[in-house]
């Protein structure tokens, strides 16, 4: 009986314990989805501005580029994945990696080998425990990215697309970019977009009456498009990024949350059982020494 | 000892314990038999008393095997000069009796009754006892594997209430007296009158009957007659042992109820009582009874004992002291019958004295060993899963939750009693098979098949069958 009391009051407090850090982490997440969301905002002008501007080049200038054309035989494509370096943000890393997955499933049938390069230590282990290839991997930065990150890998990316995949091996024909958008506080959504070749989107609005705008270009269509696609590519992975940490710490604040509240019913419910088995202590002891007195009474009463 | 009858006469009734005034030269021994008759509303009664203790002043305190209705003070008692004895041999096959050894199912007077033994006999000695080891398969999967049996053995069968005791017991008989060359006896101890006769009907159905004793003191009856007809029993089944040399199953559902008896009585008797409030003699009740459900040289009595334990706490003093003296004991919880997994063992709590690799082999050995680690591991990770999800496991842990919730399902399996219940028929699943699916469990050579078809299976085939079926 006392064995048991003493297992339970050790559950307990082990659970306290983790609930002291669920919490925490639930509140620090907390604080740092604002700025996180501040900082997805921030990026979004330039962003926005920048695809524009390529739109407007792929589509206005004839040049050949081989950023923007596909290839006629592709060989191999590259996938990027976003995903946390700790645990404790529930399905966060797994739904991304889930999304990745499907991903190089649709691209394997399309008959291409696809190169992996990952973001955060979750991924790395994940295809590390599986025994998967990995072409490049960097950790250390998922929940505050800084643009330096974003444009060392956006280096790598643009290098291996720039090789040609036919005869080189690290190179690749496409580049996809897997990562988590930052939908609003309870929605975040793992989605998988391709970032190369570029998806030639043609005016968002229906081309207006009259005359086309004219652009010129000045030294050449290239030479622009040399200078703008590895801009546009490193804004790209650098808004994936933000909109990824943003949407980490908003899995994990949720995921704390649900932690916390869990552990407080675990507590609840351990605690009425420590109560019962204390209680049930007592009133056995009461028991005994009422059954032992009464016994020595009647046996003393006996004797005289 | 005089076996001249004396004759007294009640001095005090309290409930089923009586005071019996005696001529001092002629005192009755302890354990003797007395007879006194009774009458009411009309009709007249023996009534058996057993004596329990000689208080002084000429006094022996005795326990009552009936209920004292209508004994009045100076009623006359007399001495039959002997304990309470039962008859033995082939007579007792096919019937039903009392811890008297009264017929039920017959008019005693119709039996053709040899031989009468007393039922407080002394344990055989040591030089007597059976000394090799041998496994005794039963073909349910976890029971083999977790809690292997010993053929002449004593087996434990502890639960809660609910859990499926009484169920599993008779899933034994049902497996075990049919196909078994040597005798039964079934001893019913204070548990439900219903299960008796639901149990003689249904074995009067099969024919094991034939081979069977059964003797009943089920809950209706006063304390006295539930401390008592487990030794009835007992001694048909030693008499099956020593004089007919035969390998006897001796089932004995509730010994719970025995140390139950004992501690109404022992408060009753004016004992002071010890922890939990039980008889200071616990120990020695138990160890006086278990000590001859025994095997001496060639001949077995295998016994099975279902246990209830208070409160679902096994640390109770009376499954406590059960416990020491048996070779298997498997415990069913109440956690597992929860997910609706039966037979509810719990695989961390049960064990069995053979579980060795010098008795069952060093593969078995290991693979019990691996399934009990999968299983703790599981079990220590339920409170982070609880909390936090599974997600937040590593990957190597994520799969051995995977793997243990597997083997866990693939720990029930389908009864043959439960068919009533479930429409399922029985599974018998010889051993090896049973080591060999385990080991390619704990490998992960079935983690593509959904947990779902492992439940309530016999061995891997049926597991295949189900999943084939889940994925139509």
């Amino acid at each position: 009986m006392g064995a048991q009391l003493r297992i339970y009051r050790r559950r307990i407090r082990s659970v306290k314990a983790t609930k002291k850090i669920t919490r925490a982490m639930e509140l620090i997440s907390a604080s740092r989805i604002v700025k996180a969301q501040q900082r997805v905002a921030a990026s979004s002008p330039y962003a926005r501005e920048l695809t524009r501007a390529v739109s407007a080049v792929a589509s206005y200038s004839n040049t050949v580029h081989p950023l923007t054309t596909e290839s006629k035989n592709p060989k191999r494509a590259g996938v990027l994945i976003i995903t946390a370096d700790r645990g404790m943000a529930g399905a966060y890393s797994s739904s991304a990696i889930k999304e990745a997955d499907g991903l190089v499933v649709t691209l394997r049938q399309r008959g291409l080998e696809v190169h992996t390069y990952l973001v955060g230590r979750k991924a790395v282990n994940y295809f590390k425990f599986r025994n998967r290839p990995i072409k490049n991997s960097w950790t250390g930065f998922s929940d505050n990215p800084t643009f330096a990150h974003a444009k060392t890998i956006s280096d790598e990316l643009i290098t291996a697309f720039l090789k040609d995949a036919q005869v080189d091996t690290d190179g690749v024909d496409e580049l996809h970019i897997v990562y988590t958008e930052f939908k609003s506080m309870i929605t975040q959504l793992a989605l998988n977009k391709r970032m190369l070749p570029l998806e030639v989107v043609e005016a968002d609005a229906p081309a207006p009456a009259g005359l086309l705008p004219m652009y010129e270009f000045e030294p050449n269509g290239e030479a622009v498009l040399n200078a703008l696609l590895p801009r546009y590519i490193e804004s790209r992975v650098f808004n994936a990024l933000l909109q990824s940490a943003a949407s980490e710490h908003a899995a994990r604040r949720r995921a704390m949350k649900s932690a916390t509240d869990n552990a407080d019913e675990l507590i609840k419910s351990l605690t009425r059982l420590a109560n019962a088995a204390r209680q049930a202590e007592i009133t056995q002891e009461i028991s005994e020494i009422v059954g032992g007195a009464d016994a020595l009474a009647s046996a003393n009463a006996g004797s005289e | 000892m005089t076996t001249k009858t004396a004759t007294g006469r009640v001095a005090r009734v309290i409930g089923p314990v009586v005071d019996i005034e005696f001529p001092s030269d002629s005192m009755p021994a302890i354990y003797n038999a007395l007879n006194v008759d009774v009458t009411l509303s009309g009709e007249q009664r023996t009534l058996t008393l057993e004596v329990a203790q000689h208080i002084g002043d000429n006094l022996v305190r005795a326990i009552s095997m009936q209920p004292t209705d209508g004994m009045v003070r100076g009623a006359e008692v007399r001495d039959t000069g002997a304990a309470i004895s039962v008859p033995v041999g082939d007579v007792t096959k096919g019937h039903v009796f009392n811890a008297l050894g009264e017929s039920l199912d017959v008019p005693t007077s119709s039996l053709d009754v040899k031989e009468r033994w007393p039922i407080h006999r002394q344990a055989p000695a040591f030089d007597q006892l059976e000394s090799k080891t041998e496994m005794f398969e039963t073909g349910i999967k976890v029971i083999d594997l977790l809690t292997p049996y010993v053929k002449g053995g004593k087996i434990g069968l502890f639960g809660g209430a609910g859990v499926g005791k009484t169920v599993l017991i008779q899933e034994m008989i049902y497996r075990v007296a049919e196909n078994f060359g040597g005798v039964s006896v079934f001893a019913g101890v204070g548990e439900r009158t219903r299960e008796g006769n639901d149990l003689f009907l249904e074995m009067t159905e099969t024919g094991v009957i034939n081979k069977t004793a059964l003797v009943f003191g089920q809950m209706d009856e006063p304390p006295g007659t539930r401390l008592r007809v487990a030794l009835s029993a007992l001694t048909m089944a030693e008499y099956f042992r020593d004089v007919q040399k035969q390998d006897v199953l001796l089932f004995i559902d509730n010994i719970f109820r025995f140390t139950q008896a004992g501690s109404e009585v022992s408060t009753l008797l004016g004992r002071m009582p010890s922890a939990v409030g039980y008889q200071p003699t616990l120990a020695d009740e138990m160890g006086v009874l278990q000590e001859r459900i025994t095997s001496t040289r060639g001949h077995s009595i295998t016994s099975m004992q279902a246990i209830y334990v208070p409160a679902d706490d096994i640390t109770d003093p009376a499954p406590h002291t059960t416990f020491t003296h048996l070779d298997a004991t498997t415990v069913l919880s109440r956690p597992i019958s929860e997910l609706g997994i039966y037979p509810a063992v719990d695989p961390l709590d049960s064990t069995s004295r053979i579980l060795d690799p010098r008795y069952i082999g060093e593969n078995h050995f290991r693979v019990a060993n691996r399934v009990k680690q999968i299983l703790q591991r599981y079990k220590d990770l339920q409170d982070i899963i609880a909390i936090l999800g599974i997600d937040e496991l590593s990957e190597e842990d994520r799969i051995l939750v995977g793997r243990a919730r597997r083997i866990q399902r693939f720990l029930s399996q389908n009864t043959f009693v439960a068919k009533v219940f479930t429409g399922i028929d029985g599974s018998f699943v010889p051993l090896s098979e049973t080591i060999a699916a385990f080991d390619a469990l704990a490998n992960g050579d079935y983690d593509h098949i959904p947990e779902q078809a492992f439940f309530m299976c016999g061995g891997l085939d049926d597991v295949e069958r189900k999943a084939k079926e889940l994925a139509k």
